[in-house]
């Protein structure tokens, strides 16, 4: 009889024992896959969401992350000279402030205003009605003179939660009172609603509105005229993001410009740190516990066999065959834990992910656990370095046991 | 002269611009009357400065229109887990030195405003009546207690976190404790079968399963704490070491400690009842048998 056949013989006469075993050892491996994923998962989720909005490179006054630092000032002249380098496609000028709407009905919420210049690529995903670009085409193709009427309501794309609390869809329209700057006292503005967008980095009860620079800067008055948060780029071609970081630090060294992989980074340093080290400390635990569960059931089950053990020594097994059946067992225990731990620590991954995004400023598209395949062969690798530890001990016991004294111990007890 | 900018990250008090350090200088001009800062100690130890150093403060990124300013001490920023892994380089001015370094001069209001104003209520409780109030009689302007909910939520999610683990982690704790009570309970089959054969009850023998149960959990428990206790030092520095903050990252509070007590000695005098009783069921006589 094979080595994994007498194990899996073995563990089979004491199923109660060998069900809990792997029910502990799934539950702890579920922990440690969930923890590997967390170590990785929100830095993935990150890059996955910069690379999805379309740009590759962020440049900004000052090396502090973005929004974080100063603005950048004179954004349109910046904006056009970026714009006519060789290396770079797409230049959006982009800004953010705090704004207050007020529907038709009379209610008044916060939400976020964002002003951009787009043309080919935006930052947004248009659901419902039409994008700014074409509603300022139509603005200027309607006008009698053929110019931008300034009195005309500026247009607005609205996230479904803003359409939704305030009962906005296209076509209506919204007074919006924005805060540019900490002692802002600004006076509301009409704007129309011209169609309604997901906002890639809103989180899950986040309003935001977003509108053209100009009609952005209309808004906030005087206040940070021709400045912009950062400056969204896409490199052309061929030229790839770090082409144009080192185009744009050629003709302006006073900016600051940042591949997405460098914000990933930066972000990886910094903002994710926490969860990072809190998958570090609990994988270290689960190891751990699971290490001495399997130790303990093993050791356990081996001083239990002992006299069986001997027995077999004594009809001719061999040490080096009754410690490899010590060895499968602990991977037949761990293995199949190991197995159950995968759709468990999914599961689990459903419940812990629902509990982190309630976090405030978490886009609602990124997610704390992300399933890679190099996670789940680390998860492999740690399983089975475990299973090889945990049978060390036990192993050690067999192969030293004193075959004639444990017999007779046996007869004599 | 050699001069470093660097940024430092705003606060309600602190400067998003540049700073530059003149060591040696500083100190020439102390009778001067250079208004004084104190500066983060983060900030100190990554410029290399010392108390008494004289620097120059500018609200812009390039360093212009800079003011000189004397350190007059360090201090600890407050910890805040939202800022872990960030350098906390921050100086905090006199308001009006504030005013003065980062006014607009075209804006008249601009010597005049301020972003926030603290105020400490006689009754803390009456934060959201105050609220009420100030917003009826001065519109435009927003009163928020610093108590709000929103600023604690990361924390509550954290806490969720936390807690969440700490059920998984529980039941997998109690799984592994089942299946040593189920082995402990079977290597005693003979002695149970043997004490049922000389007239021991079921409840009897199950009495002292519990009473073993429960001395077991007790000192599990209490070894748990104890462990926990002897660690938290050592975790709290090391993350302090790694953040480079004050935040504390592990407290065993006496609640803390009850609650550990509260749930584990149940669950191990449960597990070790449980396991035993699967023995207890079978027939004295298949106890016995060799």
């Amino acid at each position: 009889m094979k080595a994994l056949t007498f194990a899996a013989r073995s563990l089979a006469r004491q199923p109660g024992r060998a069900v809990l075993g792997v029910l502990g050892i799934a539950a702890v491996g579920a922990l440690l896959f969930d923890m590997v994923l967390l170590s990785s998962g929100l830095v993935v989720s990150f890059r996955d969401l910069l690379d999805g909005v379309g740009f590759d490179v962020r440049v900004m006054a000052s090396d502090a992350m973005p929004l974080a630092g100063p603005r950048i000032t004179n954004a349109m002249s910046t904006t056009a000279g970026l714009a006519s380098l060789p290396e770079i496609a797409e230049v959006v000028p982009f800004r953010i402030a705090e704004a207050q709407a007020s529907g038709r009905e009379g209610r008044s919420v916060a939400l976020t205003l964002i002003g951009a210049n787009v043309t080919a690529r935006r930052p947004w995903v248009v659901v419902e009605g039409r994008d700014l670009a074409s509603a300022r085409r139509e603005a200027v193709e309607t006008s009698t003179s053929g110019a931008r009427d300034d009195n005309r309501p500026g247009a607005l794309l609205v996230n479904r939660h803003l359409a939704g609390g305030l009962k906005v869809s296209p076509g209506g329209q919204l007074m919006l009172r924005a805060s540019c700057a900490q002692d802002s006292v600004l006076p509301a503005m009409v704007f129309q609603v011209v169609g309604v967008a997901d906002f890639p980095f809103d989180d899950e009860s986040q309003m935001t509105a977003a509108s053209s620079f100009a009609d952005f800067s209309r808004a906030c008055g005087r206040e940070g005229h021709d400045e912009a948060d950062l400056l969204l780029i896409a490199a052309r071609e061929g030229h790839g993001p770090e082409g144009a970081v080192q185009a744009i630090g050629r003709v302006r060294p006073d900016l600051h410009a940042f591949t997405n992989e460098q914000i990933v980074a930066r972000m990886q340093r910094t903002g994710f740190s926490y969860f990072r080290q809190i998958s570090a400390v609990l994988s270290s635990i689960t190891l751990f516990f699971g290490f001495l569960l399997i130790t303990v059931l093993l050791t356990v089950s081996v001083n239990q066999r002992v006299a069986e053990i001997a027995a077999l020594r004594a009809l001719g097994f061999s040490r080096r065959r009754i410690v490899l059946d010590v060895l499968c067992q602990s991977s037949l225990l761990v293995g199949t834990g190991g197995v159950v731990a995968v759709p468990l620590g999914f599961a689990l991954t459903v419940w812990l992910d629902r509990i982190l995004k309630a976090m405030p400023g978490i886009p609602a598209t990124m997610h704390f656990f992300v399933f890679e395949s190099r996670a789940l062969v680390l998860h492999l690798i740690l399983t089975i370095v475990t299973a090889l530890l945990a049978a060390v001990y036990p192993m050690r016991l067999v192969a030293r046991l004193p075959i004639a004294a444990t017999l007779r111990n046996e007869v004599v007890s | 002269m050699m001069r470093r900018w660097v940024s430092l990250v705003g606060l309600a008090l602190c400067v998003g611009g540049a700073l530059s350090a003149q060591g040696g200088v500083g100190r020439a001009a102390a009778a001067d009357g250079a208004p004084t800062i104190l500066v983060s100690r983060q900030l100190l130890e990554a410029q290399t400065l010392a108390i008494g150093d004289d620097v120059l403060l500018s609200s812009d990124p390039s360093g212009s229109n800079a003011r000189r300013f004397r350190i007059a001490d360090a201090y600890e920023p407050t910890p805040d887990p939202m800022q872990l892994g960030a350098a906390r380089l921050e100086a905090r001015l006199h308001l009006p030195d504030l005013l003065a370094l980062t006014a607009d001069p075209s804006d008249p209001q601009a010597a005049e405003s301020v972003a926030a104003i603290n105020v400490a209520l006689v009754d803390p409780t009456d934060a959201p009546a105050f609220a009420r109030d100030l917003s009826t009689k001065a519109p435009g302007l927003v009163a928020r207690a610093t108590a709000g909910a929103e600023d604690v939520r990361p924390f509550v999610v954290l806490e969720r976190f936390h807690l969440a683990i700490a059920l998984v982690t529980v039941i997998a704790s109690t799984v592994f404790l089942l299946a040593l009570m189920v082995m402990l309970v079977e290597e005693r089959r003979e002695t149970v079968g043997i004490l049922r054969l000389i007239g021991f009850r079921k409840r009897r023998i199950l009495l002292q399963v519990f009473a073993e149960g429960l001395l077991i959990a007790v000192a599990g428990t209490l070894f748990g704490i104890l462990f926990a206790v002897a660690w938290q030092g050592a975790i709290n520095r090391f993350f302090q070491w790694r953040y480079d903050t004050a935040l504390v990252f592990v407290r065993i509070t006496p609640q803390i400690a009850w609650e550990c007590v509260l749930r584990a000695i149940p669950l191990g005098t449960l597990a070790s009842v449980a396991a035993s009783w699967t023995l207890l069921r079978r027939e004295v006589l298949s106890l016995a048998r060799r």
